[in-house]
């Protein structure tokens, strides 16, 4: 059982993840959106630290609040929608976007209790010697090396897709 | 259990992501709500990785990130040579398969 600062800080991130979250799905302006959304993600970061996952914290500030965020405000500036703001920004099925929604949370709520939860003895051998951040290392290095470099082919793949889709049209 | 807070945190996230693809009509927003969608599974993973002491959780969320990553470099990229051939960024225009 996690200590009382613990949960408080526990509970504090949730709430403003899940704030910031709705704010982001349901601004006007795409730029306030993008931003409440960088801060959902510097308080998922946050959540992380609280369960242990110090290398994914930092590579979610550095990675998504840092690179994709930025791409994405990058972006929106390069297009340049004032109309975006004029317009009803969800379209006519909002309402039953808004149902699904509460079933699957409703669902998976009912799904996460503790008393489904499956009983599992925890692999303390590897965790007790090392600390989390070479255990990870190590894992990923060892055990994941082979789709470790599959993802570095895939962002290769990625990055030549996307000079090549969006590349403008030469007169041939 | 800080498990269960985790996964209630998961499921809100992502329901509130799935709410946003489904309404919003602009169609980098509905991106954005796709990365709010895999950071709602990354808080999971992470979450099972500490009730399990078990570093394989964090290691699948950092290959969903870079996946992430990839996903928007394209994503963004069509939605470039989209808006080249026709102004705005809503999804009900897009009713023509070629143009």
């Amino acid at each position: 059982m996690a200590s009382p600062l613990v949960q408080i800080a526990f509970y504090y991130l949730a709430v403003a993840s899940v704030a910031s979250a709705i704010l982001a799905v349901t601004r006007r302006n795409p730029v306030h959106s993008i931003l409440w959304v960088l801060a959902l993600f510097l308080h998922v970061a946050g959540v992380f630290l609280i369960v242990g996952a110090e290398f994914l914290a930092v590579v979610q500030v550095i990675v998504y609040a840092g690179a994709i965020l930025v791409f994405y405000l990058f972006f929106l500036m390069l297009l340049d929608l004032p109309s975006e703001i004029k317009e009803f920004r969800f379209n006519e099925h909002w309402r039953w976007a808004v149902a699904i929604g509460v079933v699957f949370v409703a669902l998976t709520w009912y799904a996460a209790r503790l008393e489904h939860m499956p009983i599992v003895e925890p692999e303390v051998a590897s965790q007790a010697v090392a600390g989390n951040l070479s255990v990870v290392g190590t894992a990923l290095f060892t055990e994941f090396i082979l789709p470790f470099e599959i993802v570095s082919l895939v962002l290769l793949a990625a990055i030549v897709g996307a000079v090549a889709v969006a590349r403008k049209k030469t007169e041939s | 259990m800080l498990v269960n807070g985790c996964l209630v945190l998961s499921a809100v996230l992502f329901g509130i992501g799935l709410v946003g693809f489904l309404s919003r009509r602009n169609i980098i927003l509905m991106l954005v709500s796709i990365e709010i969608m895999l950071n709602a599974v990354n808080v999971s993973l992470a979450g099972f990785s500490q009730y399990l002491q078990n570093p394989k959780g964090q290691i699948l969320a950092l290959f969903i990130i870079a996946v992430a990553a990839a996903e928007v470099a394209v994503g963004l990229g069509l939605i470039m040579a989209l808006s080249r051939a026709r102004p705005g960024v809503s999804v009900e225009d897009l009713t023509q398969l070629k143009w």
